[in-house]
């Protein structure tokens, strides 16, 4: 197994958080000055770096002694030019992953960003939130974890070919990377997409909606439509000349929406969700964080990994994949396959 | 095909919609030979006709092949060999085995029961090649109380509790209606390739990944899991920051033109107080919580008079962390971009698609091969890996086992 060498901020542990769960030795080093505005807290540091030895030092020669002895290294600066007073370029490991806001070349190379200032250029803040009001960025650590994940692909593909390289790995770039069809409706259809709340918009309707209790989100592409009409016991929406394609809910979704409003309210959350498993439509209910850590869907497949330390005892999240050799037995077939995103 | 360490490295794509074939888009952009196994009956979601698309035709219209010009789709499938195939004959589901056979991965993004409903389980395919790397990519896993539900991003968002962190205030959550969890869960599974590929190098032993869309949601959320744990209030900020005053977004000059604007900590905000007139230099992190009003309507007079962009590039020079909200023509006329070749352009049209964001020595997009035509790469498949002869395939062709485009 790889001994990886983790430098840096939340990119980076992230990265080497994947190479802990994934079997590997991860050294991080810490220092106030690699990452001086890193704004950890106590539950990203137990999240991150659960299962890392760690070292706390800035001093080059001492980090470079231990990049020379590391299979990978990943090391995470504020900017481009961090690398170089690191001495990245000297260090002997096979694999070196380097991630910046912008990456180690161009004009913005040494540019000073934030999650949200990632967030904003890569294309992400202007789509969301509510049209008349100013977008609403994404709370928390997207870009920075996203590039952590591809500094892991990155280097785990060269490890398994076997071959020295060494990756540059940008934060905006990977936002960008990771557009829907933002950017080919710009280029094929000549539209800059926008936002509406907790609209869809582009697929109609795809919304989050008042309940009896509580809220569900529902995503109805073509062939969900004529169930959703079902479940909600208004069959006659089907042939409503005004919502028989998407465009044409698109073009009405303001009517639609008032009827789907009037038909949830009187539903419970469980109720919609019923329907939604029985008649296969895309639903969710919304969820807050204290109920996603007693949902009993998670707690039935043993997702949660337990830490201990001097905060007591806490549930951490596994990483997204889970390897067996071999697979779990599916649950009874439903009426219809469905496919998901 | 590109080239890069994955070279040699084989994939069967089963993948629909976006988690699944931007996943295995990451894997192609690093050289391995990924082939879509498509349905005879049209390409994309299926959900969506051929002759609509949320996002455009590629090179201007559907022309008279709109299975192989929407837009949406073809942003996915670049550096891909396309192989159709009716996998519900007994000659396709045959077809598939054999190239079961000589694949590393097969990856696919069904509901939990569909491909044992093929007859393609994992057993199954593992009894024809024991080392085979088998990723599936259910919505809510294969098991649970859950996994009989229908999954799409947006609905799986709102069950990872980030709506508890987003929005405009306590009574209005917002989910990004943008599908997050899809990208989340593609970095994910490409992750999980990669680390299946390695395990098994060292061990030769093969592989059930599960990949779960609404785990790989949850996972996403894990600070905000264990804040809570740690009895940490959760709060909805809009875009305030709990750890950098001022943190925001500001209009700038023109209709709807904004600019993010953040402040990390005393050393951002005395630059920040250098170029921007009327505040105080000496204000500490508790002052600036407490008059954060103040201090956004001093910001924004200052940005509502400057261009996003200029505004940026003066709050910059001062060190000042501070981005343009931008749109998708102001990203492909950005200097970063441009000058590290970002957005690549790719026939037909050509059309500038985002790039691949990790570079390393091995990999270019020079090489890069545009989306396949349906069915476009049987023949060549076919012979490449399983030797086929000419009339083997005209035969699978003749009765309708693999096509080159949908049925009429």
């Amino acid at each position: 197994m790889d001994r990886v060498l983790e430098i840096g901020g939340f990119a980076a542990g992230y990265c080497g958080r994947m190479f802990v769960q994934a079997g590997c030795e991860v050294v991080r080093v810490a220092a106030a000055s690699l990452a001086p505005s890193e704004h950890g807290s106590t539950a990203l540091d137990i999240y991150l770096h659960d299962g890392k030895r760690r070292i706390q030092t800035d001093d080059p020669k001492i980090i470079g002694e231990l990049a020379d002895r590391a299979d990978v290294v990943v090391a995470e600066t504020p900017a481009a030019e961090g690398l170089l007073d690191l001495g990245f370029d000297d260090w002997r490991a096979p694999v070196k992953a380097a991630i910046t806001p912008f990456g180690r070349t161009g004009p913005k190379s040494n540019w000073s960003a934030t999650p949200g200032t990632l967030l904003a250029m890569g294309g992400y803040t202007y789509l969301m939130g509510d049209s008349d009001r100013a977008p609403l960025t994404l709370p928390g650590h997207y870009a920075e974890f996203q590039s952590g994940g591809f500094a892991y692909l990155a280097a785990n593909a060269s490890r398994l070919a076997g071959e020295e390289n060494v990756i540059d790995v940008g934060m905006f770039e990977s936002v960008m990377a990771l557009s829907q069809f933002t950017t080919v409706l710009w280029t094929c259809a000549g539209e800059i997409r926008s936002r509406h709340g907790n609209d869809f918009l582009y697929v109609s309707p795809s919304n989050l909606y008042r309940c009896a209790d509580g809220w569900v989100y529902i995503n109805i592409t073509r062939d969900f439509w004529d169930a959703l009409a079902t479940a909600v016991e208004r069959p006659e929406l089907v042939i409503d000349p005004r919502f028989e394609t998407n465009a044409g809910r698109m073009a009405n979704r303001e009517a639609l929406h008032e009827i789907l409003d009037e038909a949830f309210a009187s539903l419970s959350t469980a109720e919609v969700l019923a329907r939604a498993t029985e008649y296969r439509f895309p639903c969710g209910e919304l969820k807050t964080f204290d109920e996603v850590l007693q949902d009993p869907h998670l707690a039935d497949r043993d997702f949660w990994q337990r830490v201990d330390g001097a905060h007591g005892r806490v549930a951490s999240p596994r990483i997204g994949w889970r390897m067996d050799g071999s697979s779990p037995r599916p649950a009874d077939v439903p009426e219809r396959e469905q496919r998901h995103g | 095909m590109a080239d890069g360490p994955l070279r040699g490295v084989r994939i069967l794509d089963l993948t629909h919609v976006w988690a699944g074939p931007l996943g295995t888009r990451f894997l192609a952009d690093l050289g391995a030979e990924v082939v879509k196994i498509e349905a005879p009956m049209g390409r994309g979601p299926r959900q969506f006709p051929v002759n609509e698309t949320l996002g455009g035709w590629i090179d201007g219209g559907p022309d008279d092949e709109p299975w192989n010009r929407n837009a949406i789709f073809v942003k996915l499938q670049r550096n891909k060999r396309s192989v159709a195939i009716d996998l519900k004959t007994d000659a396709g589901r045959e077809t598939f085995l054999r190239l079961v056979r000589v694949a590393d991965v097969v990856i696919e993004n069904f509901h939990s029961v569909t491909m044992s409903r093929l007859g393609l389980s994992y057993e199954v395919l593992a009894a024809e090649n024991p080392s085979i790397i088998y990723v599936a990519m259910p919505g809510y896993g294969i098991e649970g109380p859950y996994s009989q539900r229908v999954a799409f991003g947006p609905a799986v968002e709102a069950m990872s509790g980030l709506s508890d962190v987003m929005g405009y205030g306590p009574d209005e959550p917002r989910n990004t209606a943008m599908a997050l969890m899809d990208p989340v869960a593609a970095v994910s599974a490409a992750g999980g390739v990669v680390t299946a590929l390695r395990r098994r190098k060292r061990t030769g032993k093969g592989a059930f990944v599960e990949m779960a869309l609404h785990e790989a949601a949850v996972s996403f959320c894990g600070p905000w899991l264990i804040e809570r744990q740690l009895g940490k209030p959760i709060e909805r900020l809009a875009n305030r920051h709990p750890k950098m005053e001022p943190h925001g977004v500001y209009p700038s000059a023109g209709a709807d033109q904004w600019i993010a604007i953040a402040c990390r900590d005393d050393d951002d905000w005395r630059a920040l107080c250098s170029v921007v007139p009327g505040l105080d230099a000496d204000a500490d992190f508790a002052t600036r919580r407490r008059d954060r009003s103040e201090i956004d309507a001093v910001i924004s007079r200052w940005t509502s008079r400057r261009e996003k962009r200029t505004a940026a590039g003066a709050l910059q020079a001062a060190d000042v962390p501070a981005g343009p909200v931008n749109t998708t023509p102001d990203m492909l006329s950005d200097p970063q971009t441009r000058e590290r070749n970002f957005f690549v352009p790719l026939e037909p049209g050509p059309t500038s698609m985002p790039g691949n964001p990790i570079k390393m020595r091995g990999i270019s997009s020079s090489d890069w091969t545009p989306c396949p035509n349906l069915g476009g790469d049987n023949a060549a498949v076919l012979k490449d890996w399983l030797d086929y002869s000419d009339e083997e395939i005209a035969e699978l062709e003749r009765s309708g086992v693999i096509v080159d485009r949908p049925p009429a």
